[in-house]
């Protein structure tokens, strides 16, 4: 055979075997070829979100971002590290040991370390002027809240990465951040970016608070006042429109700085309004109150007899500050009396009793839009004993937050209804388009009549004879209940010998603008909540309607405007006069 | 001559009707890979990449112009080539081959370059040379003049075998650059030629065993060993030795059937590493899809065949396995870096004739085309009247010995 011919065959052969090849690559694995490729090119990549801006109801900012530099270092690129590290530690004020260490990861092929985070504008400009080589600044967003630890509580704060850690910055991570923030990329071999005009900053949605700053400085000015007076434990004040549930404040103490949260332990960071379980004392009469009014158990202006000082019940002895003799159902709670406070509870019986406290909402969250709020506790029906209805009636055994006794309170304010509390007014897009409002739910648990009995009942309580004179505003009338009651330790088991002080109460009576609950632990010097809390309670809402301008009850009679004494023919007779 | 060569003597026919034109279709095959060749080097080449940056190579037309240039000598060298007497050719193979083999030593002198572990060019000012480029060509011509001497005898073991000694040396030099692909290709080229000349088989069969120890040994080359079984399954190690083949093979699957278009690989974006060298084949896969690719690989193959037709017209042998051994010089590589692109060989660097961006290997290769051509055009008949004259002086020493000096 031709042996020219031969080796053409075999060459041309060996031609066919590339094309055969071709076919298989190019054409039946196009699709998981260009599949591998696309995966190669591109990259999904989480996009940085600059956090949302909070508002308070009046759109002054509460939580904003700033642009802060950040050190980092590559330690491959740093030829002497012992200097470096002197320079940045005599700078920043670390230690030189540490920044030392940082940059010599000697070994490890690490091209990026954090040195410092978030530095100061004085420390980039000096690190700027030294500039060692390997060393270099990231633009990162920093967290900042103008007003300080002012409604640090509801704000919560974030960690240097950003992250939400109480508050609503934790309850609206999702908002403020827009999760799914991520773009495709399409990268060469060696990373860099290819793509153009892709938006690779996000911005969060912003949120509205119900909280008015306002309000809140108000509220946590009087606070840090009393706290100051009266040496007490702790301390919170939540202000609520009783209609809406709108939170116009709320309040801690202690409190903390969201910009320097590290500086304060977590007791601090506590948001007590929502967190701290207590025992309630008098202000829980308003469920024996209400519950005996709306069932027929009692009838206004019946009388019960306190004369004896305490009421023996279920194997307990419950006694009265005073001895107050036989009294009325209204001045039950104006003086708030155990004796008769029992003496009702036992008139509704335990089965309705019960009832009227769950409607009230106790045992159960609020449903604020706050982290870590707590449901309290309510003993079970079936396993009530024969203490259990008469410790209840005087506030004992249930286990209460503050925010669950002003809703209590708000639904006699607002006429029987019981609300959804919440801080977040409105969602808007970082366009400012408002992207959802709040609308609460509310649902009856008394009847009308029923809230407007004990509004006068509950406004008694400031009056002459009742127990909280102090927490009188002039110019409107307050409703209210005072509270006070031992607090239990748990860690003992036993009663300390400290007290729980509280005021509760709305105003003005009749038509109230603000509802408000102001609790003090372990107040040293006086205990009662009338004494300790009332003043409070009057100071913040005395300042509150200032700056609200909430016209006094009496104003009907001096707010007239002159509208000039032209009739309507313009000619000159009597001054007109019209109401406000 | 016997059987076993492919000179028959059948087409001595179209010999007689020479000289003619150059044959056409080699020149325009081998135009049309050239201009590719530039395209896809412009196409390939025009995003700066992080590697060319490293390179501080900041104009995007830099390998381009470069490679205009080169065509433009490349043509000068090919018409230098075209004008050599072939018979004279021949005679200088041996110099040649001295010659290339100087070279080719120069490059352990300071005059070489390394680059990548590997010392296989020479400084040339403005630019560098392979010198294995012109072994392969030097090695061809010296093969053929050699093969078709009259006493060159197929079945006598020692002359028969005798290039192989050239080879070795030639090889050895190579393995010490190193430059495998080059000694391998010189090595299949070398017995190829011997096998047309009708070589007895079994001789070349002894060849491969010989070879089996040196096979043995060279694929105990630590890296050679990875790049072998990096071919076998490429996706094991695709971060690794496999990285290039399996980039190579996401370049040709991304093209599909009609390619990405002209100019819109993504492939090149430093994810295929020699993408301009000798994996543009790869490129041109992406960005012209299988019908590109087969178009190229048909070219290919179409310039061999019609080599190897020009081959079977030539009137001596010398002719014929020059013609021959100018196909197998431009085919098989080819076909090796086709195979290895695709993953049927073990990877090795070896560039794409006509289209691989790199200097030497264009020239060299043009210069090939030009003796290719000057054979086509049947310039047998013009060396034949060259030897009617040298019949004629031979004629006259004759008769010269025969009636005296004195006549």
């Amino acid at each position: 055979m031709n042996r020219a011919l031969f080796l053409s065959t075999a060459v041309a052969f060996g031609f066919l075997v590339v094309i055969v090849r071709l076919g298989n690559l190019m054409l039946l694995d196009h699709e998981r070829l260009w599949a591998k490729a696309q995966s190669q090119y591109q990259r999904e990549k989480q996009i940085d979100v600059k956090r949302g801006v909070i508002y308070d109801r009046r759109g002054r900012e509460l939580a904003v971002n700033l642009d802060e530099e950040s050190l980092y270092c590559d330690p491959t690129e740093v030829a002497s590290p012992r200097t470096a590290a002197l320079e940045i530690s005599s700078v920043t004020g670390m230690k030189y040991s540490d920044v030392l260490e940082k940059v010599s990861q000697s070994g490890g092929k690490k091209h990026f370390v954090w040195l410092k985070r978030k530095l100061g504008d004085d420390e980039v400009l000096k690190l700027k002027n030294l500039a060692p080589g390997g060393f270099g600044f990231v633009n990162e967003t920093r967290r900042y809240y103008p007003n300080g630890s002012l409604a640090s509580h509801v704000l919560g704060f974030v960690n240097v990465d950003n992250k939400a850690e109480g508050g609503v910055e934790r309850m609206y991570e999702s908002t403020l951040t827009n999760k799914g923030g991520k773009v495709v990329l399409e990268r060469d071999a060696t990373g860099k970016v290819l793509s153009q005009g892709l938006e690779l900053e996000s911005k969060g949605n912003n949120l509205v608070l119900t909280i008015d700053e306002g309000l809140q400085y108000i509220a946590e000015t009087a606070l840090d006042e009393a706290m100051r007076k009266w040496r007490a434990d702790s301390a919170s004040v939540i202000m609520m429109d009783p209609f809406t549930g709108d939170i116009l404040a709320m309040a801690n103490r202690p409190g903390y700085d969201p910009n320097d949260p590290g500086k304060t332990g977590p007791e601090g960071r506590k948001n007590r309004a929502i967190m701290d379980l207590y025992e309630p004392g008098s202000t829980f009469k308003i469920v024996a109150g209400t519950s005996a009014i709306e069932t027929g158990a009692v009838s206004l202006g019946s009388m019960f007899d306190c004369s004896k000082g305490y009421i023996e019940a279920g194997g307990r002895k419950y006694h009265d500050v005073h001895k107050l003799g036989v009294i009325p159902f209204e001045e039950i709670f104006q003086k708030s009396s155990n004796v008769g406070a029992i003496q009702v509870a036992m008139r509704v019986g335990a089965g309705k009793y019960y009832a009227y406290a769950k409607k009230f909402g106790f045992g159960q969250k609020t449903g604020i839009d706050l982290p870590w709020e707590a449901a309290g506790r309510l003993p079970d029906l079936k396993r009530f004993n024969g203490a259990s209805l008469p410790s209840m009636a005087i506030g004992y055994g249930v286990a209460v937050t503050p925010l669950q006794i002003l809703r209590a309170y708000s639904a006699v304010a607002n006429g029987g209804y019981l609300v959804t509390p919440h801080v977040v007014a409105q969602i808007l897009s970082p366009d400012g388009e408002v992207i959802s409002s709040f609308h609460g739910t509310r649902t009856r648990i008394l009847k009308p009549e029923t809230a407007a009995t004990f509004k006068r009942i509950f406004s008694l309580v400031t009056e002459d004879g009742g127990t909280a004179k102090q927490a009188a505003i002039s110019g409107n009338h307050v409703s209210g209940k005072t509270g006070t009651s031992r607090l239990f330790d748990p860690r003992t088991g036993r009663y300390s010998g400290l007290y729980s002080s509280s005021f509760v109460g709305f105003v003005p009576e009749h038509n109230p603008r603000i509802a408000m609950i102001v609790v003090f632990k372990g107040a040293k010097g006086e205990v009662y909540g009338g004494v300790v809390a009332g003043p409070v309670f009057s100071e913040i809402a005395e300042k509150a309607f200032a700056y609200m301008n909430v016209p006094r009850d009496d104003a009907f009679k001096n707010n007239l405007v002159y509208l000039g004494d032209e009739n309507q023919n313009g000619v000159k007779g009597a001054p007109q006069w019209s109401r406000n | 001559m016997n059987g076993r060569t492919f000179y028959t003597g059948q087409n001595a026919l179209a010999v007689e009707k020479g000289p003619g034109r150059p044959d056409r279709v080699i020149i325009i095959l081998t135009a049309a890979l050239v201009f590719l060749g530039a395209l896809m080097i412009y196409s390939s080449t025009s995003v700066i990449t992080y590697a060319m940056q490293q390179k501080q190579i900041t104009t995007p037309l830099f390998y381009f112009k470069r490679h205009l240039i080169t065509i433009f000598l490349a043509l000068l060298a090919a018409s230098v080539a075209y004008r050599i007497r072939t018979d004279l050719l021949g005679k200088l193979s041996p110099v040649l081959l001295f010659l290339s083999l100087a070279l080719l030593l120069l490059v352990f002198t300071r005059l070489g370059i390394s680059a990548g572990g590997a010392r296989r060019w020479l400084r040339l000012w403005p630019s560098t040379f392979q010198p294995s480029e012109l072994v392969k060509l030097s090695m061809v011509i010296f093969l053929a003049w050699y093969l078709s001497r009259d006493f060159f005898d197929p079945d006598n073991l020692p002359i028969a075998l005798a290039p192989l000694g050239v080879m070795a040396v030639f090889q050895a030099v190579f393995l010490k650059q190193p430059d495998f692909g080059g000694a391998l290709t010189l090595g299949v080229i070398t017995i190829c030629m011997l096998f047309l000349a009708g070589v007895r088989l079994r001789y070349l069969a002894g060849l491969l065993l010989l070879a089996l120890p040196l096979a043995y040994y060279l694929a105990h080359e630590p890296y050679r060993l990875r790049r072998i079984t990096s071919f076998l399954d490429p996706w094991a190690e695709a971060r690794g030795d496999g990285f290039q083949l399996v980039q190579s093979f996401i370049a040709l699957g991304r093209g599909g059937f009609g390619g990405v278009g002209l100019g819109r690989s993504m492939q090149k974006l430093s994810f295929l590493p020699e993408m301009h060298t000798d994996f543009i084949f790869s490129i041109i896969g992406e960005e012209l899809g299988f019908m590109g690719a087969t178009l190229v690989v048909l070219a290919f193959a179409g310039f061999f065949l019609r080599s190897t037709r020009i081959a079977g017209r030539m009137g001596d042998k010398y002719r014929q396995l020059l013609a021959y051994g100018i196909a197998l010089m431009i085919a098989l590589p080819a076909m090796v870096n086709f195979g290895v692109v695709t993953g049927l060989l073990p990877t090795k660097g070896l560039p794409l004739p006509f289209i691989s961006y790199g200097g030497s290997s264009l020239i060299v290769n043009l210069m090939a085309v030009g003796i290719l051509l000057r054979l086509s055009k049947g310039e047998a008949m013009a060396d034949a009247r060259q030897d009617k004259f040298r019949e004629t002086i031979e004629r006259k020493k004759a008769r010269r010995a025969i009636y005296g000096a004195g006549l």
